[in-house]
């Protein structure tokens, strides 16, 4: 099968000189080589001493690859290669040859230089092809050298020669003799490019480090990996991919495409968001090494991110990926476009893009922490300037977009009573596709009890409600919510101090709770300002409603030690009053105009328990009938034109205290209808009002009609009738109570003239007669405006005379249209008028026969005599 | 078909490389020597590139067990995500006869790892379950001396050679994968302490072998028949006394 040149042991015998001389060759060559360390100038050193000596055409030196048994060229002398102009030559000196053959496995055995005539072994079937190649080239014959190493073969020195017989035995001994050297010489050169590539590596990390360290942005950060990959890896594009804040998916974060300038796949690329789990990301975010993927492969695996399209579309056939991660925490992926993967170098620059990524964006964040910041304090000044709910809408919208990107769902505030909760301030436009919806929601009552507001409420810093979820487990917002698009609803307590005063509710895919709570705390503060100033204007309101009341009150007002007058009459009353006072029940007084009713109600109030309170009078005839709803009730704003502001009614007003509803004989029916039901409910409603309010009012009513004509003439409800007909009073007439008209005169006396600064001593004998004499229809009040007119009519301090003006100017009609009459008919028009007076009663105390001081039974004659029947006196 | 071996330059390693070269198949030796390292990642890629089949015969350099489940979950992770990424079809590694009922030996605990690795990678898999081998004997004898006294015990023990390992693992590297596990064994069933006296006596050690009731392995107490096969087994044809001649012969 081969043909080995073998030692001729006849040429044993040599020359001293000639050993003397190998000797020093291999002595000197010993000592350079060893010196050498760049690969050329060893094989350029050698071959040229070694030239010096012997013939020969070149000499390379090949290395064996354990891995996978195999050599490969290592040191090359191009320059006198004879096949450098050779078709296969550069593919030959990057060939890897099996060790696995008969020709080298001859060269390896050997323990002496073997030489071959190429044309001996050059075509065997698996013989290396560079020896035809080689052979046509000139070549003659190959001397081939082991190198070992630690015992073992660690490659050749291949040496040709294109004449034959050129390798002697002294030329054998000298390469034998310089093979150890030349061992050490590679390995030297081997660890030395090794120690080399580690330090090259290892600036360039340091270089690229500085660069990174000083980078603050995503530009700079873009533009230091762009440097250092373009010195390992030319020609390579690359991408960072980020992990977004959704946390499931990824994006290209900065990157160098250089295979594309196409703006259109640019822009996908860079709008696009990558699920994480893709099949292809995750598995580079779970390997600690750097993983190579064909771009094909992962296409036929199935992975359907458009990424890989883009990539095959941009020429890509291979991909390297290494994960961003910074201890525990992945920040992303490095993509290269790159052939040798240096596993160590990589790493070295992907912790130090994570460490860059995860500053940037520690960065990013205190930016952006600064920024909400600045609008927190910015809303928090807005806010500090609210007055009105319009003005907080402004500035609650304005924060909540600018911070959070977000639109208000609803506010609901916690009523007075603890326990409703009315809908404060939304933005209806977040739910445009769900108005009616929306519109529903906001009609429906909601109290504290409600689940997921009291959830809220009692939750420490709010709950977040994923829609998804709450769709499926039946919560009936949800499908309102589902409406927005958006992921999650955020609801949270208002608070001020520990005091819940209502929810807020937003609805966004991801909120800062941080900032959430900074704004909600300020919202919970506004609202309960404007809350505060509502109630301040409420108490002012009704401050100067009261006001108005009591000023009204001090100008009529008669107190109870100003009832005047001990007859028995009025001690009957006197009598009732005290009986009822204490208690809550309702009183009905009767009696004619100016007979003190409301003097009487007022000392049932002021004798009660709830005398410390203002009793409220309500004049029912006093009020147009469409506004005696509105006054008694109050209203909402709007309820009704005219309603420019909400308004308590006298019934509110008189919470806990004592509603006085005079000349209620002349309620509307619709009004008496409602009074009823406020009577029997202890409980109003505002009109345009949707609340009820509870009131504990005590009620006394007081008419000068007949009420029970007025129920039989169905002016007035039976019902109602008999609810305020529990208790009453009826007041006598002034006419019936003759023996108070002295007193009552003296007392009225002294008021006015201590009003009008005049002081009456007296009062003349024949006053009191004429007041006595009189009929007094209009009663106490008729008797207190004579005493004025009279007072300031007298010149000096004694009452002479009262003016008792149209009666008596009637009277004196009456007497001079009298003179044209006989006496029967004056007679009978004079008994006519005083049975009127005496509301018919003919004998008896206060009857017309005392009056004309005749007896009872001479008037019934008279009566007779005269023709004069009850309808006379009663028509 | 090109075959990657990892741990090609192990006892096993390197006879499984010789067998499959003979067989005419392209195949990379792969150890750190090398330049192929599943632990550090280094040329595994390249290593992997148009790879059939990857078969794994690289053992932990450390024995503590943190250190030994460490290598084995970091290597096989590093390795079968190179192999997925590279598209290989089939993995093939050498695990231990009795891994799942020793659970309370470090090493086992590691090895059972690198299987369920390899169960749940989704590569086509084969996993050989050895017993122990032939060569392993000086150590097991080593590992219990006490002065000039080997205590050993009684445990059932079916030692194989490694040649034979090494022809088992290149029969079935080459075969379609079994997606499962196969048990090998040698041909001779022993108490422990039988094989290893008979070893000493062979080497003319003068170490005696003292029997005692425990049945220890690798520091933690096992069952008598921990270390055998329990159903089939394909068994070795290398006997003791074969192996030994082999052994004299190769010194
Ligand atoms: N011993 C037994 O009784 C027994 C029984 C059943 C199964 N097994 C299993 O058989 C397998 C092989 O055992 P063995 O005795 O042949 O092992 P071994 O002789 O210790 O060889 C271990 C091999 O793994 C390589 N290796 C170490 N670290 C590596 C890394 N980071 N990357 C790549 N390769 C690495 C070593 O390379 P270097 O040479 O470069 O260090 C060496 O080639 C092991 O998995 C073992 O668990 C053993």
């Amino acid at each position: 099968m081969k043909r080995v040149k073998d030692i001729d042991p006849g040429l044993s015998v040599r020359s001293l000189a000639a050993f003397e001389q190998e000797r020093r060759i291999l002595s000197d060559l010993g000592n350079d080589i060893t010196g050498v360390r760049d690969k050329n100038d060893l094989i350029i050193l050698f071959s040229k001493r070694i030239k010096s000596l012997f013939y020969f055409t070149h000499t390379i030196v090949t290395l064996i690859d354990a891995k996978d048994e195999t050599y490969t060229p290592f040191l090359l002398d191009h320059e006198s290669s004879p096949i450098r102009s050779h078709a296969q030559y550069p593919e030959l000196i990057k060939a890897h040859f099996s060790l696995n053959e008969p020709f080298i496995r001859a060269a390896l055995r050997a323990e002496e230089p073997i030489s071959f005539l190429l044309e001996d072994i050059m075509d065997q079937p698996q013989s290396p092809s560079f020896l035809r190649a080689n052979y046509e080239a000139g070549v003659k014959e190959i001397l081939m050298t082991r190198l070992m190493k630690e015992g073992k073969p660690m490659g050749f020195i291949h040496i040709y020669s294109d004449k034959p017989n050129s390798f002697s035995i002294e030329f054998r001994n000298v390469i034998k003799g310089i093979a150890p050297q030349l061992s050490g010489a590679v390995s030297n050169i081997i660890k030395n490019e090794e120690i080399l590539k580690k330090e090259q590596e290892k600036s360039l990390l340091l270089d690229f480090s500085n660069d990174i360290a000083t980078g603050r942005t995503k530009e700079e950060l873009a533009f230091a990996v762009r440097a250092v990959l373009k010195k390992i890896n030319p020609p390579g594009g690359f991408v960072i991919r980020r992990i977004n804040e959704d946390n499931t998916t990824m994006s290209p974060y900065a990157y160098d495409l250089t295979k594309t300038h196409d703006p259109k796949v640019i822009n996908a690329l860079e709008q696009a968001r990558y699920p994480i789990n893709d099949g292809l990301q995750d598995r580079v975010l779970n390997s600690a090494i750097p993983l190579l993927f064909n771009v094909d492969r992962e296409i036929q695996r199935g992975i359907t991110s458009s990424y890989l399209q883009h990539w095959k579309t941009m020429g890509f056939k291979e991909i390297v990926g290494i994960r961003l991660r910074n201890g525990e925490t992945n920040h992303g992926i490095l993509f290269l476009d790159i052939q040798e993967i240096n596993v160590q170098l990589l790493q070295g620059i992907c912790s130090q893009i994570s460490i860059a990524l995860a500053n940037i964006m520690a960065n990013e964040q205190i930016h952006k922490k600064q920024e909400e910041q600045a609008f927190l304090l910015d809303f928090s000044s807005d806010i500090a300037q609210v007055r009105t709910k319009a003005d907080l809408q402004a500035a609650i919208f304005r924060v909540l977009d600018k911070t959070m990107h977000t639109q208000l769902s609803m506010i609901r505030t916690i009523d007075e009573d603890g326990y409703n909760m009315s809908p404060f301030m939304y933005d209806e436009t977040l739910f445009e596709r769900a108005k009616k919806h929306f519109a529903e929601l906001l009609a429906h009552r909601v109290t504290v009890d409600e689940i997921y507001t009291a959830d809220v409420l009692t939750s420490e810093d709010g709950l977040v409600f994923n829609i998804e979820e709450e769709l499926k487990s039946g919560n009936s917002y949800a499908r309102l919510w589902e409406t927005t698009g958006l992921k999650n609803v955020y609801g949270l307590p208002l608070r001020v101090g520990n005091k819940n005063i209502g929810t807020i509710w937003l609805l966004a895919d991801r909120l800062s709770k941080l900032m959430l709570k900074g704004i909600c705390a300020q919202i919970s503060i506004a609202i309960a300002n404007i809350q505060a100033n509502e109630k301040l204007l409420a108490y002012k309101k009704q401050l100067e409603v009261e006001n108005d009341y009591l000023k009204e009150q001090i100008k009529t007002i008669y107190n109870f030690s100003e009832i005047i007058g001990n007859g028995q009459q009025m001690q009957k009353v006197y009598r009732l009053m005290s009986l009822v006072a204490g208690s809550n029940t309702t009183v009905l007084i009767l009696g004619e105009t100016g007979t003190g009713k409301e003097l009487i109600a007022r000392a049932i109030h002021n004798a009660s328990l709830r005398k410390d309170k203002l009793m409220v009078k309500v004049n029912c005839a006093a009020l147009p009938a469409n506004l005696i709803e509105s006054e008694l009730f109050g209203h909402e704003r709007g309820s009704f034109t005219g309603a420019i502001d909400r308004r308590i009614g006298k019934f509110e007003l008189a919470n806990n205290s004592t509603l006085f509803l005079d000349e209620v004989g002349e309620l509307p029916p619709e009004a008496q209808a409602k009074l009823l039901r406020v009577i029997q409910e202890r409980e109003l409603e505002r009109l345009g009002g949707k609340q009820t309010i509870k009131v504990d009012v005590r009620l006394i009513a007081a008419t000068n009609r007949n009420l029970e004509e007025e129920v039989k003439a169905g002016r007035f409800r039976a019902d109602l009738y008999f609810r305020l007909n529990v208790f009453p009073i009826s007041l006598p007439s002034l006419r019936e109570r003759p023996e108070d008209i002295e007193p009552l005169t003296h007392f009225f006396v002294k008021k006015y003239g201590r009003n009008t600064g005049r002081k009456i001593r007296k009062v003349a004998p024949k006053v009191i007669q004429q007041l006595l004499s009189y009929t007094w229809p209009g009663n106490v009040r008729e008797l207190e405006h004579l005493i004025e007119r009279s007072i300031l009519l007298t010149p000096d301090d004694i009452l002479r005379d009262v003016y008792i003006p149209e009666n008596t100017a009637t009277d004196k009609q009456d007497l001079t249209h009298l003179l044209n009459h006989s006496l029967e008919e004056v007679e009978r028009s004079y008994i006519i008028e005083i049975l009127r007076r005496c509301s018919g009663k003919i004998s008896g105390p206060g009857s017309a026969a005392e009056i004309l001081k005749i007896p009872g039974n001479t008037l019934h004659s008279k009566l007779k005599k005269l023709g004069i029947t009850k309808k006379d006196y009663f028509g | 078909m090109k075959i990657v071996v990892i741990g090609g330059s192990g006892l096993i390693g390197t006879k499984v490389v010789a067998h499959l070269r003979q067989a005419g198949h392209q195949v990379i030796a792969a150890s750190p020597a090398t330049g192929i390292n599943t632990i550090t990642g280094d040329g595994l890629a390249e290593a992997m590139s148009d790879t059939d089949v990857v078969v794994d015969l690289a053992n932990s350099p450390s024995w503590e067990d943190q250190a030994v489940m460490d290598f084995f979950q970091t290597s096989g992770r590093n390795l079968l995500a190179a192999e997925i990424n590279a598209g290989v079809k089939h993995h093939v590694a050498l695990s231990i006869v009795g891994v799942d009922i020793m659970q309370n030996i470090g090493y086992m605990r590691a090895k059972k790892a690198q299987e369920d690795l390899i169960r749940q990678s989704g590569v086509p898999y084969t996993i050989i379950r050895s017993t122990q081998f032939l060569e392993f004997l000086k150590g097991i004898a080593d590992q219990a001396t006490d002065g000039n006294e080997v205590h050993l015990s009684d445990v059932r023990f079916q030692p194989i050679a490694a040649d034979d390992v090494a022809a088992f693992v290149a029969k079935y590297a080459v075969a379609a994968p079994l997606n499962g596990k196969v048990e090998i064994a040698g041909p001779e069933r022993f108490a422990m302490y039988e094989v290893v006296a008979q070893y000493l006596r062979h080497a003319n050690d003068p170490r005696k072998v003292v029997p005692n009731g425990k049945p220890l392995y690798y520091g933690g107490e096992i069952s008598h028949a921990a270390l055998v096969p329990v159903g089939q087994a394909e068994l070795g044809t290398i006997n003791f006394e074969k192996w030994w001649s082999n052994q004299l012969q190769k010194a």
